[in-house]
């Protein structure tokens, strides 16, 4: 019997939600981490008019034209992920971010987000699941606690556990063939919408000083393809155009240079894309360079930008250099990917490559200095594996079907015991010891 | 929004997506439902055959109360022997679906109630009991009406969760709904008292309301419970009972499909917007504790930072 009902696993990322049960392969739900209130109220968004009374017909629904019941329900009035969205584009809506750069700045939007997701998205009351939720490196204990207030105060949840989404996104890399020991250090590479994150984890614990992000993600992409596009005055160049050859032409190549002659040889490497407009009318536009140029502003920025201009390999290579000494290998060892804009096809195998020469050429160099001593060599490389798009949150599900998983959340008995201090400190989860 | 859904969102888009002609891919998916439901979606056996398994928990009950029998209206063909662990499995396949699309779409949204229909059972069987009993009733007056058709039929009981249940009576003018629920959170025992007590009282008060059914809230059980085995014990204080008395104008045929599915996602809605209003009352204290912040950081002393002056004597004005 299946007894036990499934943990739920929720990643609100700055772009996306990925909401679903542990033990699925895939989330359940992905929309926009989006909120659309009433745009009357998004200024006063803290404080929704009150009415005398408690809104006592809230449940009514019916009787929308009655002025009463109108009255005091306006915290209720509001659309979540792609209905928000739409819902923006129509009057009286105005569309809220509640997570900025990956933690979570409005508690109040937040919070009725979650009670939307739970309740209509996942159809679950929250009493009888554990939670997992997460969290990106370097957020704040409050934010903990604000979160575990909100889960166990408002929701009454079962068990909660808030796990680092770089740790999680290791854990998912363990479903790939290459990966044979389920360790969990390694250089966690997350490349979103809005930022790219380099993060050393070792052990399961973030090496927080080392951490370095990149402003160079899935939006710069987009907005680099759409420039070469418009460059070129081909008929469309929306932003969603540019986003759909971004997804579905782009790769990576090994050299830029023999790419160019190549496309130059080969005439039927350039494709055409046809976009069709809602009201029927379709467009064909030319997709060329900008199939390799554009995730090359990962290795060259400055074919992009003017003032971040250091490729990725160097940050990664930089960031592991100013680890710990005696994790380096094994950070070495162990570069995996996630996010979105870590898809591009070859990109893994042109990150290995260029780590690889710098390392290798530093260890020459050292070994040059040394004067005949030799080095026995730096095993670099990158794990590249299927569910790199919803990294963290595969990884989440992963870990919250395990058998343990249960015994390493807080429950709602001992956060009413302690407080929401609790939350503070959590067992690792899937590190040396469980299965 | 304020609306729950009667159906599984997450089975309805993905049999809406597999329906739509996509390529078959493997699913191997557990989807969880209020009241503990779990559905299994799976490909078993190749890509296009898609296994749907239910488990309710009282489906024992269900069965008793005629749930097989519902069940095998909604999805006759599709039904196979139950998935091991799961009560009841259909099977799709997806290379022989019916051609038209409207049909697709009924079966995609019949998919998806499942849940609700499984669930429907007693009500559908307590509501032709009524009508049989109402039948019956209409031959007598009110004085020479036998023992056995005034008291009206059997309370049927489903045990849907732990230590809740649903209680349904038919009887020859009425139908009696009655919720048993529990609240293990000091908190929301008070919300919710202040909620169902509204509920009740809202009827009283507003003229739209008054054709809907009657709502009764205590917290021992009610009469129509008297003599029913396993009823919590009456006086701690935890348990309390929600009644809902359907009239024969509740119970017309053509509203019954849509009644039934609004009271039994009542409990549902119950608990979510109790967290609802806790998350306006959350809401409001963050506010307030904005507000007294700003009170603070007003309240420093003003004349601190006067008369700075520069090496070569001049001063910087104190903006505002």
């Amino acid at each position: 019997m299946a007894s036990q009902t499934p943990a739920v696993v929720m990643d609100n990322g700055t772009g996306y939600s990925k909401l679903g049960f542990a033990g699925n392969d895939s989330p359940s739900f992905v929309f926009p981490t989006a909120i659309a209130t009433k745009a009357a109220g998004g200024a006063s968004a803290g404080r929704p008019p009150v009415g005398n009374k408690p809104g006592f017909l809230a449940g009514g629904g019916a009787t929308g034209s009655h002025l009463s019941a109108k009255r005091g329900t306006e915290d209720l009035d509001f659309f979540i992920g792609d209905e928000a969205l739409s819902a923006a584009n129509g009057p009286g809506y105005g569309i809220n971010y509640p997570i900025r750069h990956g933690q979570i700045e409005n508690w109040d939007h937040m919070e009725r987000f979650w009670s939307n997701s739970i309740f209509k998205y996942l159809r679950v009351e929250p009493e009888d699941h554990y939670f997992l939720l997460t969290e990106p490196p370097l957020n704040p204990p409050e934010n903990r606690e604000n979160t575990a207030e909100i889960m166990f105060e408002s929701f009454n949840c079962a068990g909660l556990y808030i796990a680092v989404q770089a740790v999680l996104a290791l854990a998912a890399s363990w479903t790939s063939s290459k990966v044979t020991d389920r360790s969990l250090t390694g250089t966690v590479i997350d490349s979103g919408d809005g930022v790219t994150h380099v993060i050393p984890v070792a052990e399961g614990y973030v090496i927080g000083s080392s951490i370095k992000s990149i402003p160079i993600a899935g939006r710069d992409i987009t907005y680099f393809v759409q420039s070469l596009l418009r460059d070129r005055g081909e008929p469309d160049s929306s932003l969603k155009t540019a986003e759909k050859v971004k997804e579905e032409y782009c790769y990576v190549c090994p050299d830029i240079v023999k790419e160019f002659a190549r496309y130059d040889r080969e005439p039927d490497r350039f494709l055409n894309h046809t976009v069709s407009a809602p009201n029927g009318r379709s467009v064909s536009i030319d997709v060329g360079y900008e199939r390799f140029l554009a995730p090359e502003i990962f290795f060259n920025p400055e074919i992009y930008s003017s003032d971040f201009l250091t490729p990725l390999p160097n940050v990664v290579d930089g960031v592991i250099q100013s680890s710990p000494i005696d994790v380096r290998r094994g950070l070495y060892k162990n570069i995996v990917l996630s996010g979105g804009s870590t898809l591009y096809k070859d990109f893994g195998r042109r990150l290995q490559r260029d780590i690889r020469h710098l390392v290798d050429a530093r260890i020459r160099a050292s070994e040059a200095r040394s004067g005949g001593a030799k080095s026995g060599g730096l095993d670099v490389a990158v794990v590249t594996h299927k569910r790199q798009r919803h990294g963290p949150w595969f990884g989440g599900s992963l870990l919250g079907q395990t058998p343990e998983f249960r015994s390493y959340c807080h429950t709602k008995a001992e956060y009413d015991e302690i407080g929401p201090s609790i939350v503070r400190r959590f067992a690792l989860l899937g590190g040396p010891g469980s299965s | 929004m304020l609306l729950l859904d009667y159906h599984n969102v997450l089975i309805h888009s993905l049999l809406t997506e597999r329906f739509s002609g996509a390529p078959p891919v493997s699913i191997d998916q557990i989807v969880s439902d209020f009241d503990g439901v779990t559905f299994h979606l799976s490909t078993p056996e190749s890509k296009t055959k898609i296994l749907i398994s239910l488990n309710v928990k009282c489906f024992r009950e269900l069965v008793q109360y005629g749930a097989q029998q519902v069940l095998e209206r909604e999805y006759g063909p599709y039904i196979v022997d139950p998935e091991p662990g799961y009560d009841f499995s259909v099977l799709i396949d997806l290379e022989n679906l019916p051609a038209e699309q409207e049909v697709r779409d009924d079966l995609i949204m019949r998919l998806a109630l499942m849940k609700r229909n499984a669930m429907a059972a007693p009500f559908e069987r307590a509501f032709d009991e009524f009508a049989k009993l109402s039948e019956e009733a209409s031959r007598y007056t009110t004085e020479s009406a036998p023992q056995g058709v005034k008291e009206g039929g059997e309370v049927m009981a489903v045990h849907y969760r732990e230590e809740e249940a649903i209680y349904i009576k038919a009887s020859h003018d009425r139908v009696t709904v009655i919720f048993s629920t529990v609240f293990r959170e000091e908190t929301d025992r008070i919300f919710g008292k202040v909620f169902l007590q509204e509920f009740v009282d809202a009827r009283r008060r507003v003229l739209t309301l008054q054709n809907a059914p009657q709502v009764l809230f205590r917290n021992d059980p009610p009469l129509e419970l008297a003599g029913v085995p396993g009823l919590q014990n009456a006086n701690d204080g935890t348990t309390s009972y929600v009644t809902f008395v359907l009239f024969p104008r509740h119970l017309a045929p053509q509203r019954r499909y849509e009644n039934i599915s609004h009271i039994q996602i009542f409990r549902d809605y119950f608990h979510y917007h109790i967290k609802a209003s806790k998350a306006y009352i959350h809401t409001r204290m963050r506010k307030r504790t904005a507000d007294f912040l700003q009170v603070l950081n007003r309240a420093r002393p003003e004349n601190e930072e006067r008369e700075k002056k520069t090496a070569s004597g001049r001063t910087f004005r104190v903006q505002g």
